[in-house]
């Protein structure tokens, strides 16, 4: 039987899967595109600013895709003393690692929207021959950073709740350390001398 | 500020908090208490510029065709074509494995994917002819190293996103060392295998007319090597571009294996997604750090730091080296470069030297850090895919290729030109 906080996250999961597949999909398009571009140039039919679009792309996927690896648990840590330390320990450590991560993240969505702001407020244009009006791919960029926090702050409430009920592997599979891959890093894999 | 920041980075990184975060708190910390403005208005834009940058999308790129490489069958047929080739030489079927992490390195950016398709494609042929198993996967982990220097490199665009060197230039000068630490390792092999032959295995034989039926199978990587690394060289296309074309092209090698479905898509997609992000945390991080030390003044501490130690270019250079093979041994390697970029690399432009060749240079590093225990991770990726055996056999196994590796270092000191001789030419 699940508990609530472990179910809050599979949604979580489930949902930021959907995202990144989005992402994905967002990134093939940019790479047709810059091919597009690349095959089109010696015929005289390339559509042009590839590089401006790919920054675009490269801006949205990134603050975008940020929640599905937190939930994959792809941001790399250093996991040298963790593994080493016994199970409260390593609870302690996860914990301070994502309050760390989640006022970071809140830090960064909130000095994020002035640039949006004068943007808007500027009405501004790249100064590229497509004169792409900014706020679009910066409102994408600022709202996925808004994602990533809110999922990183829900991600801590959940094993913080986890962790009151002393439910210590729960809190593991939400927050804990993986190599990349994909295995429980470290120790707990095997042998180490 | 430098003891501050040595002791925060080291500190706060074995707290295991993330190291993209580590790299923010410490930005934060000499915004705050380094710097006579504050720097943190800042922070937006200093993230936004460092995530828009065209250069890299690359990096999902490069990603993204290594991702549908290794599931399209690919591996496989290039493993069975070597063998033909180079299993003749004492120690057999290891200089298949080396020669295949070589062909591999050569059009997937990563070099865990190298490690892992090999470990998964070899291993069983070495259990079944009865290789011993120390030096066999050591020579995966250790090839699967190549990765991050044969072109394209995904380290070599975020080294060359960071310090504001050209790309196309690193790419070429990690060709030359690349190829020869590949064969280096075959020397080392062919070395050891010929004085204790019970570290190798069968040595096999194959006809002529075997060997150049397998080259179809080398073909259509060759082509994707070819194609990436010829239109970057050409100047037709930036790298960025060249990588598209390569995501194209391993759609179709994987179409043509009959590999090709939505299933294979979707994950490919999730695992370029799952990369980029862990990649660019660091990154931005990274960047943003930058921004406050050089707003905080640190070249000019540097200058004073290097003058009060008196040490020569030189002397700064093997202390350096020095430091990258100890932190090899505990951090994970993407994060020991861009966490240590903003410092170390203004210390060796200061001290005289070529940024591309010490792009080079801490490549070599970075990939002895890949294979040394006890945080190496290409041991515990050959490990996890052999699923067999202990651990401590990949690392003793390991251990000739992390020597050839020093040598490489020791040679690109001496002979500088081995980097810089083809971004020279460009």
């Amino acid at each position: 039987m699940a508990t609530p906080e472990a179910r809050i996250v599979a949604a979580l999961r489930r949902a930021n899967e959907g995202v990144a597949i989005g992402v994905g999909v967002a990134l093939l398009g940019a790479c047709a595109y810059t091919l597009a571009d690349v095959i089109g140039r010696p015929l005289g039919l390339a559509p042009g600013g590839n590089e401006e679009i790919a920054g675009y792309v490269m801006a949205g996927a990134t603050s975008w895709g940020m929640a599905y690896g937190l939930l994959a648990l792809a941001h790399v840590r250093i996991d040298f003393v963790r593994m080493r330390a016994a199970r409260p320990g390593r609870a302690a450590l996860d914990l301070l690692a994502m309050l760390a991560l989640t006022a970071t993240t809140l830090l960064i969505a909130a000095h994020a929207w002035p640039v949006v702001a004068k943007t808007l407020a500027n009405d501004s244009r790249a100064n590229t021959a497509l004169e792409t009006p900014l706020w679009i791919p910066q409102m994408v960029w600022w709202t996925g950073w808004l994602w990533f926090a809110a999922c990183a702050a829900i991600l801590t409430l959940s094993a913080i709740a986890a962790m009151l009920r002393r439910d210590l592997a729960g809190a593991d599979a939400m927050i804990g350390a993986r190599d990349e891959t994909g295995g429980e890093a470290g120790a707990e894999n095997g042998e180490t001398p | 500020m430098m003891v501050w920041l040595g002791a925060g980075l080291l500190g706060l990184m074995a707290l295991s908090i993330p190291v993209g975060v580590v790299l923010f708190l410490l930005g934060f910390g000499v915004s705050t208490f380094f710097s006579p403005f504050p720097l943190m208005r800042g922070l937006g834009q200093i993230v936004w510029s460092s995530s828009s940058a065209a250069t890299l999308i690359a990096i999902p790129f490069f990603v993204l065709l290594g991702e549908i490489l290794v599931r399209s069958g690919v591996a496989a047929r290039t493993y069975g074509a070597l063998d033909k080739w180079v299993s003749w030489l004492p120690g057999g079927l290891i200089h298949a494995n080396i020669a295949t992490a070589t062909l591999f390195s050569a059009t997937s950016g990563s070099s865990v994917a190298t490690a892992a398709t090999v470990a998964t494609v070899a291993t069983p042929q070495g259990v079944r002819l009865g290789y011993d198993p120390r030096l066999f996967c050591g020579s995966i982990a250790a090839g699967g190293t190549l990765g991050v220097m044969i072109p394209p490199s995904i380290n070599l665009i975020v080294y060359g996103f960071l310090t504001e060197t050209s790309i196309p230039q690193l790419f070429l000068a990690g060709l030359l060392p690349g190829l020869l630490l590949a064969l280096m390792f075959m020397g080392v092999t062919a070395a050891l295998c010929a004085a204790w032959p019970a570290l190798g295995g069968p040595r096999l034989g194959a006809s002529w007319g075997a060997r150049l039926a397998g080259l179809v199978h080398l073909a259509p990587i060759l082509a994707l090597f070819g194609v990436i690394v010829g239109t970057i060289y050409a100047g037709v296309a930036t790298p960025t571009e060249a990588a598209a074309v390569g995501v194209a092209v391993a759609l179709m090698i994987a179409a043509a294996n009959g590999a090709l479905s939505l299933g294979v898509l979707r994950d490919s997609l999730l695992g370029a997604v799952r990369v980029t992000a862990m990649i660019m945390l660091v990154v931005m991080g990274a960047y943003f750090l930058n921004f406050t030390l050089a707003a905080a003044g640190l070249g000019r501490q540097l200058q004073t730091l290097m003058d009060g130690l008196g040490l020569s270019p030189m002397g700064t250079l093997l202390v350096v080296i020095a430091l990258y093979i100890v932190l090899g041994f505990f951090i994970e390697t993407l994060s020991l470069m861009v966490a240590t970029i903003p410092i170390v690399v203004p210390i060796i432009v200061a001290a005289g030297f070529d940024k591309v060749w010490f792009g080079i240079l801490m490549i070599v590093l970075i990939e002895m850090a890949l294979i040394t225990p006890p945080v190496g991770l290409n041991l515990y990726v050959v490990q996890g895919a052999r699923g067999r055996g202990r651990i401590g056999e990949v690392m003793i196994g390991a251990a000739p290729y992390a020597a050839a590796m020093l040598a490489m270092v020791a040679l690109l000191i001496a002979a500088p030109q081995l980097a810089l001789f083809l971004p020279r030419m460009l």
